[in-house]
Formats: structure tokens, sequence, C-alpha cells
């Protein structure tokens, strides 16, 4: 009956939902859609960045170089400061992403890294707050960087995943799982991480979700909705329900989901009802959060997406004059910019050659009477399976 | 059922040591035609084809399509137990997750049995077309190895460029640079030290060198080199091993910086 039953300690179950919780989920249910891949494997390739993580990375190190980027900080307790990122997102209200280039990103995020971890226990204890001010200094920086910036109608996620669906971006990289829902093809987690911390890049993949989940995009996306996301509050239980419980039922919850009113549906099955305590709130949009994951309001008219040249001039009237960033270290980045940008100049194999299915059946089999026959079928694209 | 007899264990020796710098892991398939390998290095901008033929092994038995995963590392460990005179048995049961590695002396006197542990590696073949170089330049291994070794105490790149007049290896550092020309050279008495040029149009193209010497570990397998060149492929450094099959290296150029990047 397909029954997956977690072995996970059940406490752990009640995490807070929303990104924790869908990753736990992907992670006992769809482990094939997830796959750890090392930073190199991505050189030369386009990645949409959703760059709020960014830039509050950003904030971080400006507080370190004492420059004069706004930002307000009050004594708030420790666990907002640790949650800076989803005050950000949230405060910004229309936040503005950019799409730039891993290699230049991680060398800025090098450039900061002696300062991170003073940075990270002194505003551990403070809220940082994105202004507009921010975003603008932001892209300014970036382009002088050279590198290019897409703005986002809306939600920048929603973008991300547009530019990756459209071919114009190879990934998109964020730490929100919202990528996902909106349909990122390729979605990246703890690509912007620091190098230090030596964390392999998680690479998911959208159609291997649905596979595995046995779900279809709509109900995928009301599986986050149920998760919790940006747009309204999660329905408590959920993921504790669908850790447990059949797989098929769940499916069933969510095309019920579909026709009936939440309230009615708890009653539907016993198996859900008699363990399940769901709160649903008065005012739960969901239908309008199901509209903008489906329908997001992005666009595809943007410029190329073009890396040039770092501005150097512009870059150090920028940071040096304007903002008092120490002149060495500026220059030093830029030098390290420019070096990245000559290693980038390598072709990858794979705009040459094409992948192909493989031809034999792995020796060593786990789960392979679905690829087994698969790559018999295969069999023509290589020398043939002739005996001697 | 799986049972490959390769006399000249030292082949499958040297094959080893030549593409274990390039990747760390990799499946070997076996098929009715040979024992091959197809992998790229992680950043995928190399990659290596290597064949030995059917015909090559002593006895070749392969029931159906196979492919074992294998940590290169380990198994260069396991079969630099071997000695080089050493007839090399590969072996794998149906079913079972390691593969044997049977080593017999000469004389018969000595037999060892080494049993490695096969991993599943999720990886991704490529489709190689069959192309016409616009250059072909075959060349003594030992000398190309010289050439590259030589080149990457001065710069990170090579620009290999093929006219009528030779091979032009350039390169250029923050200390100087270096030009090293090859004419063609067919000497009669000795077919190993020849350098031939087969050109359609002049090309030219650029190369890290890094994987360039990664490549050359392979000179300890053949005499001569081949490199392909066409300015709209990357370039294929080959080996042949021993009348058996080879080993074949591919390399991405460096592009332009006007050129486009794929997303």
């Amino acid at each position: 009956m397909g029954i997956k039953v977690s072995t996970g300690d059940p406490s752990s179950l009640y995490l807070p939902l929303g990104f924790a919780g869908l990753t736990k989920l992907l992670a006992d249910n769809a482990p094939k859609a997830m796959k750890e891949q090392k930073f190199e494997s991505y050189f030369g390739r386009k990645i949409a960045v959703d760059a709020s993580m960014s830039i509050y990375q950003f904030l971080v190190c400006c507080a370190v170089a004492q420059s004069s980027f706004l930002f307000s900080s009050s004594r708030e307790d420790d666990s907002i400061g640790r949650t800076g990122m989803e005050t950000l997102t949230n405060e910004a209200g229309e936040v503005t992403r950019y799409s730039k280039r891993e290699d230049a990103t991680k060398d800025l995020t090098e450039a900061v890294e002696e300062g991170d971890k003073d940075a990270i226990e002194k505003l551990s204890k403070r809220t940082v707050k994105v202004t507009r001010q921010h975003n603008d200094d932001c892209k300014r920086l970036l382009r002088l960087m050279g590198v290019p910036v897409v703005e986002a109608p809306s939600e920048a996620e929603a973008e991300c995943a547009a530019l990756c669906i459209n071919d114009k971006v190879y990934a998109v990289a964020s730490e929100d799982m919202d990528s996902l829902t909106f349909g990122a093809p390729r979605f990246l987690r703890h690509l912007m991480d620091p190098s230090s911390k030596k964390i392999p890049v998680m690479e998911f993949d959208v159609a291997k979700v649905l596979e595995e989940l046995e779900l279809t995009m709509d109900q995928f996306i009301d599986l986050c909705i149920l998760c919790g996301c940006d747009y309204c509050e999660s329905i408590k239980g959920v993921l504790y329900r669908f850790s447990f419980i059949l797989r098929h039922t769940f499916c069933q919850f969510l095309h019920f989901l579909n026709v009936l009113p939440f309230e009615t549906y708890i009653f539907l099955t016993p198996h859900l009802c008699l363990s399940v305590r769901y709160q649903i709130p008065e005012d739960w949009p969901y239908q309008e959060a199901r509209r903008l994951f489906k329908e997001p309001d992005v666009t595809l008219d943007i410029p190329e997406l073009k890396w040039t040249a770092p501005d150097e001039e512009g870059l150090i009237s920028f940071l040096v004059k304007d903002n008092g960033f120490n002149e060495d270290r500026v220059t030093k980045a830029i030098e390290k910019i420019k070096s990245a940008k000559n290693k980038s100049s390598q072709g990858r194999l794979e705009s040459f050659f094409k992948p192909v299915a493989s031809t034999s059946a792995p020796l060593k089999r786990k789960e392979t009477s679905e690829k087994t026959t698969k790559a018999a079928a295969n069999k023509k694209t290589k020398g043939g399976g002739k005996k001697k | 059922m799986l049972e490959l007899r390769l006399v000249q264990g030292s082949l499958l020796k040297k094959v080893l040591e030549a593409i274990r710098d390039l990747v760390n892991e990799a499946n070997f398939d076996c098929s009715g035609t040979g024992f091959s390998l197809q992998a790229m290095d992680s950043s995928h901008v190399a990659l290596v084809a290597m064949l030995l033929r059917a015909e090559g092994f002593e006895h070749y038995r392969c029931d159906r399509n196979l492919s074992m995963g294998m940590n290169l590392n380990n198994m260069a460990k396991m079969l630099r137990c071997a000695g080089n005179e050493d007839i090399i048995t590969i072996k794998a049961d149906d079913g079972s997750d390691t593969v044997t590695f049977m080593f017999e002396s000469p004389k018969q006197d000595k037999i060892a049995d080494f049993e490695m542990k096969l991993m599943d590696i999720d990886s991704e073949h490529l489709g190689i077309p069959d192309s016409e170089y616009q250059a072909i330049v075959r060349m003594p291994s030992a000398e190309f190895m010289r050439i590259c070794k030589d080149l990457s105490s001065i710069g990170d790149t090579v620009v290999i460029s093929v006219t009528k007049e030779g091979v032009k290896f350039s390169t250029s550092g923050e200390i100087g640079s270096a030009n090293i020309v090859c004419r063609q050279n067919q000497t009669v008495d000795k077919p190993e030290e020849a350098t031939l040029i087969e050109m359609q149009e002049p090309v030219s193209l650029t190369f890290a060198l890094r994987y360039m010497n990664s490549f050359t570990k392979a000179s300890t397998l053949s005499d001569q080199v081949t490199i392909s060149l066409s300015s709209e492929l990357p370039v294929v450094v080959e080996y042949k091993i021993a009348e058996m099959g080879y080993i074949r290296f591919y390399l991405a150029p460096k592009i332009e910086e006007d050129e486009e990047m794929k997303p």
C-alpha cells in the first residue's frame, strides 16, 4: 500500500513547518530528488540568486567594515537576530533580487569571510533591517562589479524560477524552499555558503520531486501551502501526518483540498481524523496563495544576462570614498573578481556533447528493476550488446 | 557473471594511474565489445574515455551489459599489489556488490585475490559523436609531456596552433612567455619518434595546462600521442593501449571573452 513511515524521532516532526519541514519531508519521501554536488560542478553556469541572503551578508560585512551602510539595530532578543533573514524578506516588502554569478559571489563572500565571525557575533543580538537604500546600494555595487541584476516585479523567488524555466539560467540558488513551489527546475541550496564551511551544495530536481511523491505540480503547490509559505500560515499537524501516514491517503487529501473547504475535509478519512487536530486560521487565503504560486507576477523582458569587467574606478569611488571601506581590501577584492572572470572563460563539456542514457545496468543493485528495463530499452545508443 | 583475463596486467595498472588524477570515482562498463569507462572531472571540463576491446583479453566473458562503480584510488591501491608481469583477472558475480581482482604470477606459483566493494555512482554519460577534425597531430608522447610540463612552469594556459609549418605551443605568464614549435618529422627508422601533422585548415585553441598535464600521465601506455583539434570542439588527446584499445581525453577549450555563455 505504499506506506512510508518515518523512522526519525517523532518529536522532531513537530518542527516549525515551512522550509525545515519540507526538506525533511523530501529527504524521507523523495530522496532521489536531492543530490549533493560540489561547488565546482556549477563552474561556468549562469545561476539566478535570490539576493536577500546576500544582502544580509553584505550588511554583516558592512558592519565590520564600519561603512556608512544603514542598518538599524534594536535590542531584540537573540532569536530575532538569528532569523534576520525572514525579517528581511518580510520587511523589505517589495524585495529586490538579483541574478549574479557564483564566481563573483564566492569572491565577495570570501572577501568578507575574515570579518564574518565577529560580525555574526556582534549582530546576533540585533535585528538587521534592509531599507530601500540598502537595496539600491547593493544593486549599484553589483552593477559596478559587472554582475547583471534583475529586478523582480514582485516575488524574487518567482522571477528566479521563471528565468530558470525559460532557460535563461541553469539553476536557482536560494535558501528558501519557495523556489521549488514556483517550479524552478533546478534549485540549489548552500551555494552561497562561505566555502570555508565546506557544506556541499544540495541540488533539488522538481521533476523528480513530483515523480517520487507521485504528485502533480498543483498538488505539490498545495502541499507547500499546507506546510507553510510566505503568503499564508501553515496548518499545524499536516507535516506530522504526511511523514507518518500513507502517501496515497495524502494524495487524496490534496485532491479534496481542491474541491472541499478545509473544515469539512477533516472528517473525510478515519486515518486523518484520528490524530490530527487541524487548526485552520479563520482568514486563510490559500486560494490566493495558490494563485500566486501558479501565476506569479514575473517578467522575462530583461536585458541579456551578461557579465562585464568590473568598473574599478567606480567601485573605489563608491566603496572607499562614499562608504569608507579600506582601499587595499577593495583593490584586492577587485583583483579576485578579475581572476575569477578569467577562470570562467573555460568551456564546459556539456556545451559540446549531450548526455545520453547509459547502456549498462549497475552490478551493484539497489532499486534497479525499473532502471534495468530502461537501460535495456536504450541499448542501441552505444556499441551494441552483442555477445562475442 | 563477468570474467576478464588480461595477460598484460600492467596495462590495467597504467590505465588506472593515468586516469585517477582526473577522476576519483567512475563507472566501468562492461559489454560484449569490451571493458570501457567514461568519466568527467568534477568541474565537467575534461572527460576521459577508455576502451579495452574484448579481443585483447585472453578470456572475455560478459553475460550482460554491466556497470561497476569503483573508487579509483582504492582500485589503484589494489592493483599496485599486482606485479608488473602478473596476469590480472577481473571477476564479478551477478547481484554481488563487489568485484574481485585476481593476480597470477607468470610462473603460476602465486595467486592473489583482492576483493573490492563497489559503489553507486550517479554519473552522466555523454554522447560523443565521431567528427572530422581540422588538424591532427601525432607526436612522441614523451615530447608532449615535456612541453606541457615546461609550459606550466610559465603560465596556466596553452595555446595550441597548427599551421603548415608545424604545431606551436605557447603560453605566457607573469614572468614572461614561451613558444615551442614542433615541425613535421618522419624518421623512417624510428617511427615512435615521428611527428606527423595532418591539417585541413589552420586552427588555434586555448586550453588549461593543468588538465593537459594530468592527461600526460598516460604517456607510459604509448610512445605516441595523437592530438585532434577543431575550432568547434574539445581537443582529443589519445593514447593507444597496445593494439587493444585506447584512452582518450577530451578537454573543453577556453572560450573567448565576448562569446556567449550557455545557460
